[in-house]
């Protein structure tokens, strides 16, 4: 019972710890624009060559589009392909692809574990979708293990030999890849030594579901790897939104809310009324021309000149 | 010799960090070669004597030396003190978000380091590697102001936090361009442009810390007298006078420059080192205006016949003032809309990063003059000779108005059109490569810094220059257009520092001056290659 008390606190800690990331992000005051072209939810025709809709004369007299289909379309591969690396640095797409692609295949069969799981729970654990689920998590889970376990194995040799790599790598740098390769190499290593068919892993999925209630449900640690398994996989679902490995849901604010956040603010509007609030905002900057005491407001600092010019 | 450095080593003392040695930058090509085993002139000791210099071979700022350990320590903590009001919504709502996003989430892959002008053409210095200044000050972040930041900088990169550390940061904010090349290609879209930004901020909005070119000199004398040139009122009208008698006398076209009307459909806004530096970019604009018919005229208020807003590089405060200075002219004036001339970034302060800023009757429409002169060009209203313009010419992409404003398109239009022979640089659009001067360094020329940037940050753009005119012959000359008044700043030093003119006939300029070249009609033409300009001639 351990364990799943242990799955159920990790689980806990991911929820709480990414509504958290997410929470603050949200509560932040709008910033000024800082976008970076192109941006991806422009038109077709401007997207080809990174143009904005700041080409136009009087553009401000046409309403704001964006499309969601030609972000999408730079996102999915994006996010599935790591298309930037791909063009940007390829010698070390080679591993990060599989290292991270591995994870979304975890993910994937997490998903199609509790899938399963529910199947079992409503009575339907025979049948041509169980059969079907269960052949795509064999398919998912082996895939995903062996390129994670190849892509972190991989990343770990190069932050160990690149210099670049190397100079900027801190104990947690190495700490954070090994604590992943360890998920992948215990759970490949489960799966090696006689659980082919995931059974373990749909067992515990199960047992995830019933609180341990069922009498179908797995009794881990029978042997050391799948105990690894169990621990590490847990930890790692908890540690991931602690640290900079976010990455891989932040990144979405990191492109959305800065490098594309091209919306114009028009008066009158929304944005203007946050704009306003930050403009009552008291700033305490303390060089000489800011000339801030933490009463004036930003807006009485604005209008106003530098205090070497008085 | 190219010594390795890792971020912690910033705080170590000894005289210069990080040496350029003769032989270590980018190759250039013939007939260039004789600059290949150039180093930077070395400062002199008696300059540098009481000024921070002990980063590389130059000095951007001459920060004092502290007198005393005292003295040192307190400008730690005003450091640390500046450093907690970045992530403070009342001191930084401006960029608190994309800062704390970019803060928290590189994951050290060194992707944006290739894409890095700075540090590509240094040979590889590891100073100038886009994450080594965000990633010293976000280890000084974690460290002096999280909690347990003592312990756990032993896990996750620990750095000494001393005045050397500090200074040299100084410093080295200002080997940046912030051209966002390194943010454009990061796969998570971390911006150490962005942290650069920070950095500068941080020095100049808390200790008082930035350039004299673009702070005493720059933001507080155009807030003080009208322009950072220096021009005041009376003398801006000067100059526009003897511009408008020189176009005569050069084009043979008449024009004449409205200055104040009320109600103008556009208020135009150029970069005043125009009319010093580049009268006839002044005139050619007029010209163009003045034949198609804009309703348009130019102001004679303080800060409102100059575009620049030197904040945006260093400084929110003095930034905001600029901007609600010149949104509150147009107010005044009651135009229609303001149209930015060839100043990149005025174009990104005024149209971009001021846009929420600015609200009610502030909020005039502001637009490209990109995209005005596309309009016009394209209307049909001008008649255009392109053969006038029958020499090669390639087009720089100002970072300020492509990459940070997705205006790639009308220029290339314009020039399709009146250029025959328009090739372009590679790469060119949004993945361009910044000229070297940018985000102030056209303008900073104290110690030897113009050197560096001659060598170190203005040479990937000489070599794309190079590139883009290969096969041409050396004595055809050639045009740069450069539609930005830093960027043509820097371009004109390239060309001097390696001079380019006499060996590969190289000429810069904007692009209303090939716009007013094509046109059909004119007597006499406003290019002329080779020739002084008659401003300097006299
Ligand atoms: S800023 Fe981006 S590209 Fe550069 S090291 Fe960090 S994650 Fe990699
Ligand atoms: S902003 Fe430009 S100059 Fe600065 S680090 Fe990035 S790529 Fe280099």
């Amino acid at each position: 019972m351990g364990f799943y008390v242990l799955s159920y606190l990790c689980i806990m800690v991911f929820i709480g710890a990414t509504g958290y990331l997410i929470y603050r992000q949200i509560n932040l005051p709008l910033h000024v624009r800082w976008e970076i072209y192109p941006v991806q939810h422009e038109i077709t025709a401007r997207t080809a060559y990174g143009g904005s809709y700041m080409e136009k004369v009087n553009w401000w007299n046409d309403k704001y589009e964006n499309s969601r289909i030609n972000e999408l379309k730079y996102m999915v591969p994006e996010i599935l392909f790591l298309r930037g690396l791909w063009k940007e640095n390829r010698s070390l797409w080679w591993f990060s692809f599989p290292l991270h692609f591995g994870l979304y295949l975890m993910i994937a069969t997490f998903a199609l574990l509790l899938l399963h799981a529910c199947f079992t729970l409503g009575g339907f654990s025979v049948g041509v979708v169980s059969f079907l689920l269960s052949g795509l998590i064999v398919a998912a889970g082996w895939s995903g293990l062996i390129l994670g376990s190849i892509g972190s194995l991989g990343m770990f040799y190069r932050r160990l030999t690149d210099r670049s790599l190397k100079d900027y790598s801190s104990f947690s740098d190495y700490f954070n890849i090994i604590f992943i390769g360890l998920f992948f190499i215990s759970a490949l290593a489960t799966c090696l030594s006689g659980d082919s068919f995931l059974e373990g892993a749909k067992a515990y999925t199960f047992g995830l579901l019933t609180a341990g209630s069922s009498r179908n449900l797995y009794v881990p640690g029978q042997n050391v790897a799948g105990f690894l398994t169990i621990v590490s996989a847990s930890l790692l679902v908890a540690y991931i939104p602690l640290t900079h490995m976010s990455h891989m849901f932040m990144k979405y604010f990191l492109y959305h809310n800065v490098k594309w956040d091209d919306v114009p603010n028009r008066r009158g509007g929304q944005m203007e009324a946050a704009i306003k609030n930050n403009l009552e905002l008291k700033p305490t900057w303390q060089a000489k021309h800011i000339n801030a005491d933490g009463h004036k407001s930003w807006r009485d600092i604005a209008s106003s000149a530098p205090k070497e010019m008085k | 010799m190219n010594i390795r450095l890792k971020p912690s080593d910033i705080a170590k003392a000894s005289d210069c960090l990080c040496h350029i040695d003769p032989g270590e930058l980018s190759l250039l090509p013939p007939p260039y070669e004789d600059f290949n085993q150039r180093a930077l002139t070395p400062l002199k000791p008696e300059k540098i004597n009481n000024i921070e210099a002990s980063l590389d071979d130059t000095v951007a700022i001459g920060i004092p030396k502290p007198a005393t350990k005292q003295e040192e320590e307190a400008l730690v903590r005003q450091f640390l003190s500046g450093l907690k009001k970045l992530f403070e919504k009342e001191n930084n709502w401006t960029f608190l978000q994309p800062l704390m996003l970019s803060m928290e989430h590189c994951a050290k892959c060194q992707t944006c380091s290739s894409a890095c002008p700075v540090f590509e053409m240094s040979g590889g210095k590891d100073i100038y590697r886009p994450i080594f200044r965000a990633e010293v000050l976000r280890r000084i972040y974690r460290k002096y102001l999280k909690p347990g930041g003592k312990i756990t900088a032993k896990l996750n990169g620990d750095i000494d936090l001393n005045w050397t550390t500090i200074a040299r940061l100084a410093e080295l904010s200002y080997r940046c361009t912030l051209c966002r090349r390194c943010a454009t290609v990061c796969p998570i879209g971390v911006d150490n442009g962005l942290i650069n930004h920070e950095i500068r901020k941080l020095f100049s909005q808390e200790m008082g810390i930035a350039p004299k070119e673009i702070h005493d000199k720059g933001s507080v004398q155009h807030l003080r007298v009208g322009s950072s040139t220096g021009m005041t009122p009376p003398a801006a009208k000067d100059s526009v006078e003897f511009i408008q008698e020189e176009m005569e006398e050069i084009t043979g076209y008449k024009v004449s420059i409205p200055w104040d009307v009320e109600g103008a459909d556009i208020l135009l806004l150029h970069n005043a080192g125009e009319m010093l530096a580049w009268p006839e970019n002044v005139g050619a604009f007029a010209i163009i205006f003045q034949a198609a018919g804009i309703s348009w005229t130019m102001s004679s208020e303080a800060a409102g016949y100059d575009a620049v807003n030197y904040g945006l590089w260093y400084d929110d405060v003095q930034f905001s003032r600029v901007a609600v200075k010149h949104a509150d002219i147009a107010r005044k004036l009651k135009v229609k809309k303001i149209v930015i001339g060839e100043c990149g970034h005025a174009h990104k302060a005024l149209t971009v990063i001021a846009d929420r800023l600015l609200t009610g009757d502030l909020n005039i429409p502001r637009e490209s003059a990109m995209v005005t002169l596309e309009d016009i060009v394209m209307s049909g209203r001008l008649k255009f000779d392109p053969l006038k313009n029958n020499f090669p010419v390639t087009l720089h992409d100002p970072c300020n108005v492509v990459r940070a404003m997705g205006i790639v398109e009308p220029q290339r239009r314009i020039l399709r059109k009146i250029a025959p022979q328009f090739r372009e640089m590679t790469p060119h659009g949004v993945d361009n490569y910044c000229c070297g001067g940018g985000s102030g360094f056209a303008i900073m020329s104290g110690y030897n810094f113009a050197e560096w940037r001659n060598l170190v940050s203005s040479r990937k753009k000489f070599l794309q220059i190079l590139k883009a005119f290969e096969g041409e012959p050396p004595d055809v000359p050639k045009y740069v257009c450069a539609p930005c008044s830093n960027c043509k700043g820097a371009i004109r030093d390239i060309l001097h520092y390696y001079h380019a003119e006499e060996r590969s006939g190289l000429h810069y300029g904007g692009l209303v001056e090939l716009v007013v070249n094509a046109l059909a009609g004119m007597k006499k033409p406003i290019i002329r290659f080779g020739e002084k300009p008659s401003w300097e001639a006299k």
